[in-house]
């Protein structure tokens, strides 16, 4: 009795149940924190690095000037390791540019494919289409990358002779679009057809009721109302384009100057850059690949931020 | 109905069918393309041989007996003989596409099955059926080479009796290395992630109290999901790598680096979904759990925890998929290059960084690229359809 009556516990516990559960919780409470701090461990060990260039000289190079590096025409001039005249702004216009025609294709290809998943196709074939666009987002992004290079780029190449264009193996603008929007194509058809399904049977049968026909409700009354979440899915298929990687750096072209607007010309996104060249491990080539890094985290974040902004601006008609 | 309104909601009708066909086109396009040029190089020795071939330099002592066996009659007419070694050679095309020359048969009695070796004198070496041999010189004549031919090489041979050197190969090009790091990546990215993401699930969902606090952890795991994989790449670079160098005998990138970078990218698909199916638990079990005496952890790790075991086992099975599939961030958290040797703290390549490392090379090879594909696909296909069973046999009706 003495010796229970001097343990800690006793005297914040009632029992051992208690003191158990106390444990449990705490022990699980610090794998939560854990999880949830490594957002912020990715923006400020990223920021760190990403800085680096700009406030230090650099061994000796000098520090890159910011306002050069976002406005810049030219990724390098002069020689790598022994310049700080890095500039990613044509980079930056490249990335939104593809991105912008990635989703110009997918777009209506996708929508058009969620609302006949959901409203047009019998059960059966609807439950297949479903299984492959499944499949589709399963399928990762080096094979998308694989395919781009081994079709998209001969495709490419053929129809760009087809206009008298001599493009770099085909390594061009379309290309990178084409692989794009072949790979946000199911993140698109997905969450459309989310969308598009919880539209409001009442809204459809009020429309129908008022002479329209099945395919007129379709597509003015339940793409109407499924306009938020189609806008929704709209933001993440930017959001993949932009940070997609592998597949983009093999169909790109690696431009070093730019920006590239010309459809038969070699592009580069900032992911492509931060992949060029992997070879060392210290000095400023390697640092300038966490200012790429912060810069494509901004660009999507503000890209993000403004999608949602013109998403409120659109409205929303109650689908629930 | 006008005729005009028909014709219209036709043509709508064919926009929506058209839109939906291209989704099975492109799947089928994509699977059609990468076995269309990968399934020639598909065989049980690409899985199981190394990627650097392994040169041999064979050299034979004066006094040797010969061979003298009759061709033997399983060998066929590609097939080039020489009695005198008691060896066979056959043309054939590598993985990368060029022509080579393998042994095919050897014999017993041969006598380059007991050769020395030129760079190191107390090893012996003995040539085996399937090495590349790339040519042979002699003493008082030209070299035989791969580009000679196979016929040459036997009438060369056949016509000496000694030679300086043999030059052979294993035959490389295979993907054993990459097989066995991504195993070794699976195993320890699950070992990793699925204690803390199972953890911080049933936090969010059991301990928890519904705050600001607690939403804005969900919150801040819901974030990562968004982030493209390239970041937590070089998050692994700037983190994980100096970390795993500092503490561990590593001193680059390293397995274990890509580990912990892989996951943090699983942490969030592994938390929703354990939280799915924990959220579909109907709060009877846990009270009546607790009505009879359970406390806390009793009721979460014997009534709870149970139910949402499917769901556990599908955020599994996804995240093994992602582990195959993913490749940006490894390419910075483990490096690009392949190896035959691994070491949980050396560098290697999974089969996605494979595949970007063939591409990238100069000239790329579409062919080895695609073959590994298959395998990729292969796995990811099927993990995903047993995923759609197990949500449908598994999903429990609490109603």
């Amino acid at each position: 009795m003495e010796l229970l009556k001097k343990n800690p516990f006793r005297d914040k516990f009632n029992s051992k149940k208690e003191a158990i559960d106390y444990f449990v919780r705490t022990f699980f409470m610090i794998s939560a924190i854990i999880s949830s701090s490594f957002i912020i461990i990715i923006v400020v060990f990223i920021a760190k690095e990403g800085i680096k260039p700009f406030i230090t000289d650099n061994n000796g190079i000098g520090s890159v000037n910011l306002f050069s590096f976002i406005t810049g025409k030219v990724w390098l001039e002069g020689t790598a390791f022994l310049s700080n005249l890095y500039g990613v702004g044509f980079i930056i216009i490249n990335t939104l540019y593809i991105s912008f025609f990635a989703l110009l294709i997918s777009m209506p290809i996708g929508v058009l494919t969620a609302l006949f998943i959901a409203k047009i196709a019998p059960k059966k074939i609807a439950e297949f289409l479903r299984t492959v666009v499944e499949l589709l987002a399963a399928i990762p992004s080096i094979v998308y990358g694989l395919f781009g290079s081994g079709i998209i780029l001969v495709f490419v190449y053929n129809f760009a002779k087809i206009f008298g264009i001599q493009s770099k193996g085909g390594n061009s603008v379309l290309a990178t679009v084409l692989v794009l929007a072949l790979m946000i194509l199911p993140t698109i058809t997905a969450l459309s057809e989310v969308a598009i399904r919880s539209v409001r049977s009442e809204i459809e049968h009020g429309s129908l009721a008022l002479g329209a026909t099945k395919t007129q409700t379709n597509f003015k009354i339940v793409l109407l109302s499924a306009k938020s979440g189609i806008f929704t899915a709209a933001i993440l298929g930017v959001g993949r384009a932009l940070g997609e990687a592998t597949a983009v750096s093999l169909v790109a072209g690696n431009a070093r100057s730019g920006p590239s607007f010309g459809f038969f010309e070699t592009t580069s996104t900032l992911t492509s850059t931060m992949l060029q060249g992997l070879k060392e491990t210290v000095g400023i080539d390697y640092d300038i690949r966490f200012s790429v890094g912060l810069v494509l985290m901004v660009v999507i974040l503000l890209t993000n931020l403004m999608l949602n902004f013109a998403k409120k601006r659109v409205g929303n008609i109650n689908v629930k | 109905m006008s005729n005009k309104r028909i014709r219209i909601d036709r043509f709508y009708q064919f926009m929506t069918y058209s839109a939906a066909s291209i989704a099975v086109i492109i799947l089928s396009m994509i699977i059609i393309f990468v076995i269309s040029n990968g399934s020639g190089l598909l065989n049980f020795g690409l899985v199981v041989n190394d990627y650097h071939a392994k040169f041999y330099n064979g050299g034979i002592d004066n006094n040797i007996t010969f061979s003298q066996t009759e061709r033997p009659e399983s060998l066929t007419s590609e097939i080039y003989y020489s009695e005198k070694w008691g060896i066979g050679l056959i043309e054939e095309e590598n993985r990368e596409g060029n022509t080579i020359i393998s042994v095919e048969y050897i014999d017993i009695d041969s006598p380059l099955r007991n050769m020395r070796d030129k760079n190191n004198d107390n090893n012996s070496l003995s040539l085996s059926e399937g090495s590349i041999v790339s040519s042979i010189k002699f003493y008082d004549k030209n070299s035989a080479l791969t580009i000679h031919g196979a016929e040459h090489m036997i009438n060369e041979l056949d016509t000496s009796d000694d030679f300086r050197e043999i030059v052979y190969s294993s035959l490389g090009g295979g993907v054993r290395g990459s097989i066995i790091t991504t195993l070794y990546i699976i195993g320890l990215t699950l070992l990793i992630a699925l204690p803390i993401g199972i953890f911080t699930a049933i936090y969010i969902n059991e301990f928890a109290k519904k705050n600001r606090v607690t939403s804005l952890i969900r919150s801040m795991i819901e974030v990562l999901t968004g982030v493209p994989s390239i970041i937590f790449g070089l998050m692994g670079l700037a983190v994980f790598v100096p970390l795993t160098v500092k503490y561990t005998q590593a001193d680059s990138a390293n397995l274990l680096s890509g580990s912990l970078t892989l996951a943090v990218i699983l942490l969030p698909i592994i938390i929703r979904s354990t939280e799915e199916s924990l959220k579909v638990v109907p709060d009877d079990f846990r009270t009546a759990s607790l009505a009879l005496g359970a406390n806390h952890t009793q009721t979460t790790f014997k009534v709870v925890l149970p139910s949402a075991l499917p769901g556990i086992m599908t955020a599994t099975l996804l995240a093994i998929g992602r582990i195959i599939g993913e490749s940006a961030a490894l390419i910075f958290a483990i490096g690009t290059a392949i190896k035959d040797d691994i070491s949980i703290f050396g560098k290697s390549t999974t089969l996605s960084v494979h595949i970007w490392s063939l591409m990238t090379d100069e000239p790329a090879n579409i062919e080895l690229a695609s073959t590994i594909a298959i395998i990729i696909l292969i796995i990811v296909l099927v993990l995903n359809l047993i995923v759609k069973l197990i949500a449908k046999r598994f999903t429990k009706n609490f109603g």
